[in-house]
């Protein structure tokens, strides 16, 4: 528990440090601003609904968190840190969760920042409470899942720049499934289908706290958390 | 305390290093020597869990390193060749993670943080940024993170590259305390390093190890003649008869002031210019095999400097000779007393250590050429 501590600690203290993080919240806080006041003040819309700005801000998390977790384990190997990691008598588990939890922290920041939108918007009307919470709740679970992703991506390589892209890549896969699932007749769709992220958060937005979105969410992110364990472990046998 | 049995590491198509096998007891200082791309990286990494061996075991105090990875991993302090610093992090919160990462307990933390301050001359950096420390202070931080814990362990990976003579100096006075205390392994491409620290001396080559000997026997190992360099007063050739009349000695050598040229059999042959006596002096009586002839030969130096045909210098003068016996025998003894009862004054004589130097080139090298 003290290493996963001294882990997560460090991590903590290298995002708040590090000058990428600052300039991901930046870009995302401005590209969904903007989005805002197209969506809402320009286009005056006569229902209070967070759905009219939530549609875009996910959107840009496939952007933004590929930015977020790229350094997680890329700078270790390029820093040459991670033998000092790898030496230690840390588990490979205590490692990797204790920079997803850091991970996780940033997470919560970034849909704290969307949360900004609902606030102005309760200003000019009332907003549906429990469907906000539920919107919320759907969009840490998206996030955390987004994240593993973003984890496991940055275990593959020790350019930071490779790391965001393949991240990227996976995210806007999960992303895109949903109109492939639709392009793509008969079984393959119906195959597809369950796996569009999208479409699992469109509950969440409607207010409808659905078990297996929960825990589509939750396996997503165990799989890719456990992924990066497998794909470190295995750099031993290289 | 550390046993490597043979341990072998296959990357994806070339060998790495193979059934390596070596142990260490407490208290050594084991010096690792190899050319580049030698296999002592890899090899340290395994020992160090950073990669799991292809074949073979690791054991730390009788822990498997594949069986009770953490716990083994946590009687090791680790020095990579890059000193594994986080550019962002102050010195002292870098040593407080490390302790974190390396159980030290909390209570002992602040003295055992305060303890590295003092042995590695950081205190004043506490706060200071790791990534505007200069190379030395990075090194010394890395060899902090190392020794932290104290470990039974130490194993260091080119601990002295890239500091300056004074750093480079404080550091083997630092490795040579702690040498008191724990094991050390270091690896080094210095080799006066490896004299000046280590009670014994691995080679390794193209992965395999392929000398395992104290530094002060390298001669023995090696299966190489002991020299002696004279200095006598008295005339040459008189001089050289005696030498060479006793047992043990299988070559004499007129060495000029400064200027030195080998003189084995084969060029012999070749320079007939510089050979000026062969006697095969009663090696035969004393029971030895014939083939040792003795040469005796001056160089051309010598021969310019001299007039020809006169080889003895006046009375009063003295030469200096190079005297290789057989077998690293010890023929100093038999020497002085030989000069003495001859009458000419021995001035000086100094043994020639077979050095690291010699045996490291010639096991590295050779064996190039063999598999070539």
């Amino acid at each position: 528990m003290r290493r996963f501590n001294a882990i997560f600690r460090k991590e903590m203290h290298a995002y708040f440090t590090s000058p990428t993080s600052y300039v991901a919240f930046a870009v995302y806080v401005l590209i969904s601003s903007i989005l805002f006041y197209m969506n809402f003040v320009m286009f005056q819309p006569s229902i209070i609904d967070f759905r009219l700005v939530s549609g875009n801000a996910t959107f840009m998390y496939v952007f933004v968190i590929p930015l977020l977790t790229m350094r997680l384990f890329s700078d270790e190997f390029r820093q040459g840190t991670d033998e000092l990691l790898l030496t230690s008598p840390a588990r490979m588990t205590e490692i990797v969760l204790g920079k997803y939890a850091a991970a996780l922290v940033l997470m919560v920041v970034l849909v704290g920042f969307t949360l900004i939108y609902p606030i102005v918007m309760s200003f000019y009307g009332t907003l549906d409470m429990k469907m906000m919470i539920t919107s919320i709740i759907g969009m840490l679970l998206l996030t955390a899942a987004m994240a593993a992703v973003g984890l496991f991506a940055s275990t593959l390589s020790q350019h930071q720049m490779v790391t965001a892209i393949a991240s990227f890549v996976m995210l806007l896969t999960f992303w895109t499934m949903l109109d492939w699932a639709a392009s793509s007749s008969g079984t393959l769709g119906e195959w597809l289908m369950p796996f569009a992220m999208n479409t699992r958060l469109d509950s969440f937005m409607k207010g409808v706290l659905n078990g297996a979105d929960v825990l589509f969410f939750i396996t997503l992110t165990a799989v890719f958390v456990v992924l990066s364990i497998q794909v470190l472990e295995r750099k031993r046998w290289r | 305390m550390l046993e490597v049995k043979d341990v072998s590491k296959m990357f994806d198509e070339r060998r790495g290093v193979q059934q390596i096998d070596f142990t260490m007891e407490r208290g050594e200082i084991v010096g690792f020597l190899g050319p580049n791309g030698a296999g002592k990286t890899t090899t340290m990494r395994m020992i160090t869990g950073y990669l799991n061996p292809t074949g073979g075991s690791i054991t730390i105090d009788g822990l498997s390193m594949s069986e009770h990875g953490a716990k083994a991993r946590s009687k090791i302090g680790y020095l990579p060749e890059t000193p594994p610093l986080y550019p962002e992090m102050t010195v002292m919160s870098y040593l407080r993670f490390v302790a974190d990462l390396r159980n030290v307990p909390v209570r002992e933390q602040k003295k055992r943080i305060n303890e590295m301050l003092d042995k590695l001359g950081l205190h004043g950096r506490e706060q200071q940024l790791i990534r505007s420390l200069s190379k030395g202070f990075k090194q010394r931080l890395g060899l902090a993170q190392a020794i932290i814990h104290k470990p039974d362990l130490l194993v260091l990976d080119e601990p002295t590259s890239g500091l300056d003579p004074n750093q480079i100096i404080e550091i083997r006075q630092l490795i040579r305390e702690l040498g008191e205390q724990h094991t050390v392994l270091l690896s080094t491409h210095i080799l006066p390093e490896v004299n000046m620290l280590c009670n014994r001396v691995l080679i390794i080559h193209q992965g395999q190890i392929v000398l395992d000997e104290r530094p002060d026997r390298l001669g023995t190992a090696m299966g190489q003649e002991v020299s002696l360099h004279l200095e006598v007063k008295g005339p040459t050739e008189s001089i050289i008869q005696v030498v060479s009349a006793l047992p043990l000695v299988t070559e004499v050598q007129i060495v000029g002031d400064g200027f030195q040229e080998a003189c084995r059999k084969e060029e012999v042959d070749e320079a007939p210019i510089t050979t000026m006596d062969h006697t095969d002096t009663g090696l035969e009586g004393a029971g030895q095999e014939a083939d040792l002839a003795v040469q005796v030969c001056v160089d051309n130096y010598e021969l310019s400097t001299s007039q020809p045909g006169v080889l003895s210098p006046q009375s009063g003068e003295t030469i200096k000779l190079r005297v290789v016996s057989q077998d690293h025998s010890d023929v100093r003894e038999a020497l002085f007393y030989a000069l003495a009862d001859a009458g000419y004054p021995l001035l000086e004589m100094k043994r020639e250590m077979t050095s690291l130097e010699d045996v490291f080139t010639r096991l590295t090298t050779e064996e190039d050429s063999g598999d070539a």
